[in-house]
């Protein structure tokens, strides 16, 4: 069944041609040899109804070949099974059967050696030995090649150049790619390796644009800074210097004007000391103060004595005339 | 016959170290797992195919999404060697893409990296080193850096690493700087200026550089210059614009024209005598050389000694104002504007 697949045949006209053709089956004859069956080029077609190969009769008792080619595997191990058991037999068979007989009875087998002495066979046949040897060094003559009678038929085959591939259009596909590849590969490298020089060149010319940058920056900062400093600290100065300025005007001002105010304070105080009798004239005070006092007291005392006289006269003059003109 | 297509694919690259990559989607996600295998054989496959991986954005990408990074993060603190040098690789490549950035800011990947600074194993510590250049590029960055304290930390080290890794402090610090002025506070509380002064004077070009890179970012703010002018570092300034190195001479130039600023600054530079070679520097044709010393000399030129030795110069400043560049004609007007000044 599996038969190698026989390559596809096609006449020159299209139609299907046969690897082997189909024959029908050949009988075989009864009464002539194989061998002149063989050498007979038409085929001999028998009655299939007088074919001893094909079944006839009733099938239900037919002794029928298995299904499959090999036997069914129940039957084999039926097989198996009795095979099995003759082998058994066979072999308990042979157990039974000794080797000797049984001894009867009364008696016992014992081992035996006949012979008294016992003599070792020590018939070896005479022998002597020679030795062969050829000569060690002698060259060997050279053997003549051995050619062997020619036999068959001699056939040659050789392959011209141009037969099996041109080489020269069938190597260029090849080299392109070996060649594409390895330029692409090493494009591809020497594009990354560019990339990456021209990256780094753009981040140093940045890098130095902005040193330069970064510093006049500073630059210009820190002249910024002195300059507001140096204005404001000239600021401060000129703010003092006007301060100060004001400060003495005013001090001068204030002098004069408290020049003038005083300038006739002095004349002013001594007019109102004066007036409020700061001045004075020791003894004319001392006069004023004591001796006047005591003066007026005198005086006054020195008059109410005369009024006291003169009113006790008025009443003894009184009482007088009372009393005279009571009388 | 072989197809003329050019596949989008990488062609399959068989390195026995890498561990083989399932297809599609499910490679990462196998990754990932992968570097939680306790055998380190596996861990080092998967951190070697991982490091070709991420090359390319969407693969970053979906090892961000795959929440790769809290497994390197334990593996930072891995025992071997090896498996941290390949780690901290891996993850300097992610800060190659803007999506690795945020994500390393995001899952503070940086507090572990802070603890490898005093790995000893070289290679490990580079690495370190360039992640958190990477990361002090931009402002989030770097005030993350600051925040966890690295600023100061990092100018110790300045002192302490070897040449090449020196560089990368050296320029992670500058840009630390550059961005925030936070950090030129922390870095200035922990005396950077003493420590760049050091490292001015050093043989190698690439240090010099990164140091003058870094003074120019450091005197910036108003307590650099003071800070620049305390620690006498105008005359090492005023020798290295004579150095070979244009970048060199330039930044030399801007620190000069930075601290110049101040009053103490433009008296201690013309101490040093900087006017000479600050004139000399005007004639090169390399900007940022030209331009930097064009602004020096403004801000030299508010003192009015100076002024009068650069009267005398200023047929020399005049020629540059028809320089090409727009930033140099800009320099040489406002010098030439400022020494004509009078009172």
């Amino acid at each position: 069944m599996a038969s190698a697949l026989q390559p596809y045949n096609q006449d020159p006209n299209g139609a299907y041609v046969f690897s082997s053709r189909p024959r029908p089956a050949p009988t075989r004859l009864k009464y002539k040899d194989p061998a002149v069956i063989q050498n007979e080029e038409s085929y001999v077609y028998g009655n299939i109804m007088y074919d001893r190969r094909v079944v006839r009769g009733n099938t239900y008792a037919q002794h029928t070949l298995p299904l499959r080619s090999q036997p069914d595997p129940a039957e084999l191990k039926k097989q198996q099974e009795a095979r099995r058991r003759a082998l058994a037999r066979k072999r308990a068979k042979e157990q039974f059967r000794l080797l000797t007989p049984e001894a009867p009875e009364g008696r016992k087998h014992k081992d035996v050696q006949t012979e008294l002495y016992l003599e070792e066979l020590s018939d070896h046949p005479e022998d002597a030995s020679m030795g062969c040897q050829t000569d060690a060094f002698l060259d060997e003559p050279a053997t003549p090649l051995f050619i062997p009678a020619k036999s068959g038929k001699d056939v040659a085959t050789q392959i011209e150049e141009g037969e099996l591939f041109y080489f020269d259009t069938e190597v260029q596909p090849v080299l392109e790619v070996l060649i594409g590849k390895t330029m692409e590969q090493a494009l591809l490298e020497v594009l990354e390796e560019e990339e990456l020089a021209s990256l780094r060149a753009q981040q140093r010319a940045f890098q130095e644009l902005r040193n330069a940058e970064i510093v006049e920056v500073q630059r210009l900062e820190e002249q910024e800074r002195r300059h507001r400093e140096e204005k404001v600290r000239r600021l401060k100065q000129q703010r003092e210097v006007l301060e100060n300025e004001r400060v003495i005007a005013e001090k001068i001002a204030a002098r004069v004007f408290a020049q003038q105010y005083l300038a006739d304070l002095l004349p002013s105080v001594y007019n109102t000391l004066r007036d409020q009798g700061y001045f004075y004239d020791p003894v004319q005070r001392d006069i004023e103060t004591g001796f006047l006092p005591w003066l007026m007291t005198e005086v006054d005392s020195a008059l109410k004595k005369r009024e006291i006289v003169l009113t006790m006269l008025d009443t003894l003059i009184y009482d007088v005339a009372n009393s005279r003109q009571e009388t | 016959m072989a197809g003329s297509r050019i596949s989008e694919q990488l062609p399959p690259l068989i390195d026995r170290n890498q561990s083989p990559l399932a297809f599609g989607q499910r490679a990462l996600p196998r990754l990932a797992a992968e570097l939680q295998n306790p055998e380190l054989t596996v861990r080092q496959g998967a951190l070697a195919a991982l490091r070709d991986l991420i090359h390319d954005p969407e693969r970053a990408y979906e090892t961000i999404y795959h929440g790769c990074l809290e497994r390197l993060k334990v593996l930072l603190k891995d025992e071997d060697s090896s498996i941290r040098t390949a780690t901290t690789e891996v993850l300097y490549l992610l800060t190659a893409h803007s999506v690795g950035r945020e994500a390393i800011l995001r899952e503070d990947v940086v507090g572990c990296l802070s603890e490898l600074l005093d790995e000893p194993v070289d290679a490990c510590r580079r690495n370190t080193h360039l992640v958190l250049k990477m990361m002090s590029g931009f402002p989030a960055g770097v005030a993350c850096m600051v925040s966890l304290g690295l600023v100061p930390r990092l100018v110790m080290k300045v002192a302490a690493e070897t040449e090449d890794i020196r560089e990368l402090v050296l320029s992670t610090l500058g840009s630390c700087m550059r961005v925030d002025t936070q950090a030129a506070q922390a870095a200035l509380a922990s005396d950077v200026v003493t420590v760049l002064r050091e490292q001015l004077t050093h043989s190698s070009t690439n240090i010099r550089r990164e140091a003058t890179a870094a003074m120019i970012a450091i005197s910036v703010p108003p307590q650099g210059k003071v800070k620049v002018c305390e620690e006498e570092v105008l005359p090492v300034l005023v020798q290295l614009l004579s150095d070979e190195d244009l970048e060199i001479k330039a930044n030399a130039a801007g620190t000069i024209m930075n601290t110049a600023v101040i009053t103490k600054g433009k008296f201690q530079s013309l101490q040093a005598g900087a006017l000479a070679p600050l004139l000399h520097l005007v004639e090169c044709e390399h900007r940022a050389v030209c331009a930097n010393a064009l602004r020096a000399l403004t801000c030299l030129a508010e003192v009015p000694r100076a002024r009068e030795q650069l009267l005398q110069h200023l047929p020399l400043l005049q020629t540059r104002l028809n320089h090409p560049e727009p930033i140099i004609q800009r320099a040489s007007a406002t010098a030439i504007q400022v020494i004509s000044w009078t009172p």
